[in-house]
């Protein structure tokens, strides 16, 4: 699917200029809502409206990907291909319940947050990757997988690790539009 | 130890006469801007390493500016040469760099950060970076 933009080559964009467009629009969600809460809920909304889109450009360039039938599948193909194709890295999966329905995301190099120092005021409330959590949950949901999916720490708050917590929920049915049976 | 005030920052060893240092430095910024100013085709204004400001006895005393106009001073003392100059500003430089790329700190604002600091102090001592 060509966009005819010339000489722009879609695939390089420098992870510089990414990691400091990410980190100026954090500081300006906090200068905006002052409140780090409301920006953690913010970066969610809006990873999940980047999620919902991201699904279908990753399967469309990952033949090989097929219906998942476990969680297990599903956190596999998250780190392996998902990540490893937006953020270049891969997620370690690590301390499964034991009623194998949630699990981490642990991340070494975070791209986002490549010379990040959180102002002491958001220390110990700013999930500052929040984005992350927004786009795992909109893309899963599109793939009829509703999960709960919220960080447990981060190097940048002086935690020992950088983890996403993710809690399946339910699989979604379609629903018929209403008028038909 | 407290933050570099970025309109000029000083980090000194704490042997040293700080105010001493001070007016050391607002001296050598002097210096600098009037090289700046002075700048003409034949010393090429990009070399940002201006080399040994002026003479002092006590000191020597190296300059360096960066593109966008910030400006390092590096004084040596006696007891404490430095091996290469050229070094320690492309160092301190770097560690610069870093300090900007975070969202949350805005050039000219007090410098607090941690790993800036201490990349600083280490140099002062002679340290190396990896």
């Amino acid at each position: 699917m060509s966009r005819g933009r010339g000489a722009v080559d879609p695939k390089r964009v420098s992870s510089e200029l990414f990691s400091l467009t990410y980190g100026c629009m954090v500081a300006q969600l906090l200068k905006d809502f002052e409140n780090p809460e409301e920006v953690n809920k913010q970066l969610e909304t809006m990873g999940y409206n980047i999620g919902v889109r991201l699904i279908d450009d990753f399967l469309a360039h990952s033949p090989s990907v097929t219906r998942c039938s476990t969680l297990e599948e599903v956190a596999e193909v998250l780190c392996k291909q998902g990540f490893k194709m937006f953020l270049g890295i891969v997620p370690e999966v690590r301390n499964w319940s034991s009623a194998k329905d949630e699990f981490s995301l642990v991340i070494t190099e975070n791209p986002l947050a490549e010379y990040v120092e959180l102002p002491p005021h958001c220390q110990d409330c700013l999930w500052y990757s929040n984005i992350i959590c927004g786009v795992i949950r909109g893309a899963l949901e599109m793939v009829q997988m509703d999960v709960k999916c919220s960080f447990v720490g981060d190097t940048l708050r002086g935690n020992d690790s950088t983890e996403i917590r993710i809690k399946f929920v339910k699989i979604l049915e379609d629903s018929l539009p209403a008028g038909e049976d | 130890s407290s933050g570099i005030n970025a309109e000029y920052g000083v980090a000194t060893d704490p042997t040293e006469d700080a105010l001493k240092m001070h007016f050391l430095v607002h001296t050598s910024i002097d210096v600098i801007e009037e090289k700046l100013s002075s700048a003409t085709a034949a010393n090429d204004p990009r070399d940002l390493y201006l080399g040994q400001l002026y003479p002092n006895e006590d000191y020597r005393i190296y300059g360096y500016v960066t593109n966008t106009k910030i400006k390092i001073v590096v004084i040596e003392t006696i007891s404490n040469p430095l091996k290469d100059a050229r070094q320690v500003f492309s160092q301190v430089h770097s560690a610069y760099i870093s300090l900007v790329c975070n969202p949350f700190y805005s050039p000219g604002e007090t410098i607090t950060s941690q790993p800036f600091l201490q990349t600083v102090t280490a140099l002062m001592r002679g340290k190396a970076i990896a």
